[in-house]
């Protein structure tokens, strides 16, 4: 059984770039910024696990006609 | 599993109300013991719809053990109603936050209802009287205050099969079918107006 009851605290270092990037995503998603931090560590997880299972993940464009595969190192 | 708070489910048989405890972060084991009380009700009562020559509920074949493996991801979290000793009402939903699609949250964090189910005994289609009335909105409100929690405003979504869009269209927009996914099924999303009436016990 999970636990999230029991939060824990952490420092985070980021870098100018990566906290603009955290910033902007969190005021274009009407979140704050440990929600968004939330929302990619359960991303990671879940894309790992698929992953992991041999599943493959693709971007497609259909005005385009294009769909590639998303080569991630996860 | 941990109780989130106390709520009330209605009894038709005796027109009282039952304290129920609303759980949260149900394990793997607490699915499949669901399972385990649901089975053998729900085939019982599709034996009966079958020799009556009725149709059977779209979601009969929905089997909450092989839904379970899915707890071992962050991204998925499951809520229930429990009384008596036994789980009236079982909500998975995702944590990673769907896109709103209504006019006035398009792009906006919605909690998205991956399954939300009566137990087979408090349904009329597998039941006729059903044991307890309202399993559905109490999870329904857990969700909407679950999606406050997570920083989504209230706002809530959800496919629905089509004997369900009914009580849906009572507290959500019906969006119609939904051409971006292959079962045919609607799409319903809760704006922020209607999560106000909702939990306020209203409706628009």
């Amino acid at each position: 059984m999970r636990n999230e009851l029991t939060k824990r605290t952490m420092t985070l270092n980021l870098t100018e770039a990566e906290m603009g990037v955290l910033e902007s995503l969190s005021a274009q998603k009407d979140l704050s910024k440990t929600a968004v931090i939330r929302q990619a560590l359960r991303l990671y997880q879940l894309l790992d696990a698929r992953l992991s299972k041999g599943e493959k993940l693709f971007f497609e464009d259909k005005a385009k006609r294009e769909k590639a595969e998303l080569m991630v190192m996860i | 599993m941990k109780l989130r708070r106390k709520c009330g489910l209605k009894v038709p048989e005796h027109d009282d109300l039952a304290e129920a405890d609303l759980v949260d972060e149900l394990s793997k084991d607490d699915l499949m013991q669901a399972h385990l009380d649901w089975a053998p009700v729900r085939l019982e009562a599709l034996k009966r719809l079958q020799e009556a020559k009725r149709p059977w509920p779209e979601h009969w074949h929905w089997d909450w053990s092989k839904k379970a493996d899915l707890l071992d991801l962050l991204a998925y979290r499951c809520m229930g109603v429990a009384q008596g000793g036994r789980m009236q009402g079982l909500m998975m939903l995702s944590t990673i936050a769907g896109k709103g699609r209504l006019p006035g949250q398009q792009g906006k964090a919605v909690l998205y209802i991956e399954y939300l189910e009566s137990a087979p005994w408090n349904l009329r289609a597998l039941a006729g009287t059903p044991q307890f009335l309202g399993v559905g909105v109490r999870l329904l409100e857990a969700a909407v205050e679950f999606s406050g929690e997570e920083g989504f405003g209230g706002r809530v979504g959800l496919h629905s099969l089509s004997q369900a869009a009914d009580f849906y269209r009572k507290y959500m927009t019906d969006l119609g079918l939904d051409s971006s996914q292959s079962q045919g099924l609607r799409y319903f999303e809760m704006s922020a107006e209607q999560v106000r009436y909702f939990l306020e016990g209203r409706r628009p």
